[in-house]
């Protein structure tokens, strides 16, 4: 019984040992609260924040965002990445291209996308679908390439045509790697997100934070981070792992992550 | 004398690969009838896979021809149904819906469908999993919803791999003689590859024994046929004919040893 507590609060563990550290460190060094602040003004500032009124708006402005884009990034990569996986030359052809585009990150386009979207939300759309797409098309394209062969042909001498094929092997075969691209890519959208919030928007936590920054307030800074990290977890444990436990964990593809 | 169902003439097969040219068969003719059931025996790598993945559509063969009802295979179709050597169940069905999933492509009507799948989850011996992934089951179960999935789907051929190779001892008993039962009644051709010189006897009304890579056909036995209602194990192993003809194919594939 107290081991299987102890196994549920695991995950909680490290965060803990942080913030012990945290208190330990500005307990004996005391550094000035601009450079580390203590754990106890990063808490009153998120209070005060949160009911100063501006928090509950940036977390709208900032999810909505990053659900958008994400939402358009995923959709476009399962699109394209299934057209590059069931067709070989197509994939052949857009590799080139993928490894290219890929590689140069969304702050280098910034420059001219603000001259051709501006500064609002398009912009960050923008930034995180250019994220979010490679993650997502690359895995999709991975996942088809994986399943088995044997399924499909199976499936095929039953009298399932092309389309049976992709809807009853490719599609379920493919999603534990779309499911961990999904992962990566809501994690590197954040990132893309707060950039974009940095220099083309008004509200946001990514604002939010910059105003920390300009008046050296590390408190706001620490304390928009630990909510878009917690946001981030909970996102994964209500929204994301759900979904894996009804589908890839019960079919037996990935293994339940802990004992059941 | 009943029609050719199956013809394979002057079929010889090469892979393509990075590593080379491998030469997968000799050339190799064969004629199965229809409702007959023919077994193939041969050392592993011989090509058995290969011909049975050529008669299904999946391998274009790279020399000679195939034939089905007299017409050139070019494809899988509903009408050669094939339980492969890997398993090839879909984890994401349950027991229920793989072996529904062929009437299903076939839009059967659901209540004929739910009949069809009762009926072979008994055969089976499936009862009680009906609703399981096949993760939750024993590789001998779900190598049963294989051969059960293929059978729901009712084609007039079956080209079997060795089915029975990931079953238990005493549940392979009950299986051929079940698969005998069975393709006594309903008349099917049969293609059956198996590694057990008994199981060939014991299924077949032809045994073709093969040689070693690259295999060609070496002899091909005929087994007289149980009566109606198929062989039970029992007054096989008590047959001396059977016995005679099970030490023949033996002598045949210990020469063949690899
Ligand atoms: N996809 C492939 N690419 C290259 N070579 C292959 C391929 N498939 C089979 N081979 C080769 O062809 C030969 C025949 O293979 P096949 O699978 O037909 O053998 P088998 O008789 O079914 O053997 P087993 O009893 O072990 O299943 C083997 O030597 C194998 O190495
Ligand atoms: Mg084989």
């Amino acid at each position: 019984m107290m081991g299987r507590i102890a196994w549920k609060l695991l995950p909680a563990a490290p965060a803990l040992i942080v913030l012990f550290a945290w208190w330990v460190y500005w307990t004996i060094v005391q550094p000035p609260p601009s450079v580390i602040p203590s754990i106890l003004d990063v808490v009153r500032t998120g209070a005060e924040l949160a009911f100063g009124g501006r928090l509950a708006g940036d977390i709208v402005a900032s999810m909505g965002r990053l659900l958008g884009g994400v939402a358009f990034g995923m959709v476009t990569g399962m699109i394209a990445g299934f057209i590059a996986g069931l067709w070989r030359p197509v994939a052949d052809f857009f590799n080139p291209l993928v490894v290219f585009f890929n590689a140069i990150s969304g702050i280098v386009w910034l420059p001219l996308v603000i001259g051709w979207l501006g500064v609002g939300n398009a912009l960050a759309t923008f930034l995180i679908w250019n994220t979010v797409f490679f993650i997502i098309f690359q895995n999709t394209v991975l996942g088809i390439q994986l399943v088995p062969e044997v399924l499909e042909q199976g499936v095929r001498s039953l009298g399932g045509g092309r389309w049976e094929t992709i809807r009853s092997v490719t599609l379920p075969g493919a999603l534990p790697y779309i499911l961990s691209g999904v992962r990566s890519g809501l994690g590197f959208g954040w990132r893309a997100l707060i950039a974009a919030e940095l220099v083309g928007a008004t509200t946001g936590l990514g604002q939010l934070i910059f105003s920390g920054s300009e008046y050296h307030r590390a408190d706001i800074i620490i304390f928009g981070a630990l909510l878009i990290g917690a946001i981030a977890m909970l996102m994964d444990r209500w929204l994301l792992a759900p979904i894996e436990r009804r589908t890839v964990v019960r079919w037996g593809l990935v293994a339940a992550s802990r004992g059941r | 004398m009943s029609a050719d169902k199956i013809v394979v003439s002057g079929f010889r097969h090469f892979f393509q690969s990075d590593s080379g040219r491998v030469q997968a068969t000799g050339e190799i003719d064969v004629t199965i009838r229809e409702g007959e059931v023919v077994t193939l025996v041969g050392p592993s790598g011989c090509g058995k896979t290969t011909l049975l993945k050529a008669i299904a559509g999946f391998i274009t063969p790279s020399e000679g021809q195939i034939l089905c009802d007299g017409k050139p295979v070019r494809g899988p179709g509903r009408e050669r149904g094939v339980v492969f050597q890997e398993l090839a169940i879909l984890p994401w069905r349950t027991v229920r819906k793989n072996i529904a999933h062929g009437l299903e492509i076939a839009h059967v009507p659901k209540a004929e469908r739910d009949r069809t799948v009762e009926r072979l989850i008994g055969l089976m011996s499936l009862n009680g999993f009906e609703d399981r992934y096949p993760h939750e089951l024993s590789g001998g179960m779900r190598q049963r919803v294989a051969v059960a999935r293929t059978w729901a789907a009712d084609p007039d051929v079956i080209l079997m791999d060795e089915p029975f190779a990931a079953v238990d001892a005493m549940t392979r008993l009950t299986l051929q003689e079940e698969l005998g039962r069975l393709c006594a009644t309903t008349h099917k051709t049969v293609f059956f590859i198996t590694h057990s010189v008994e199981e060939a006897v014991f299924l077949g009304d032809r045994v073709l024994v093969m040689t070693k890579r690259p295999g060609t056909i070496k002899a091909m036995l005929d087994v007289p046929r149980p009566g109606k209602g198929g062989r039970d194990w029992d007054s096989f192993t008590g047959d001396p004919e059977m016995r005679a003809i099970s030490e023949q194919v033996m002598h045949l594939v210990h020469a063949e040893r690899v």
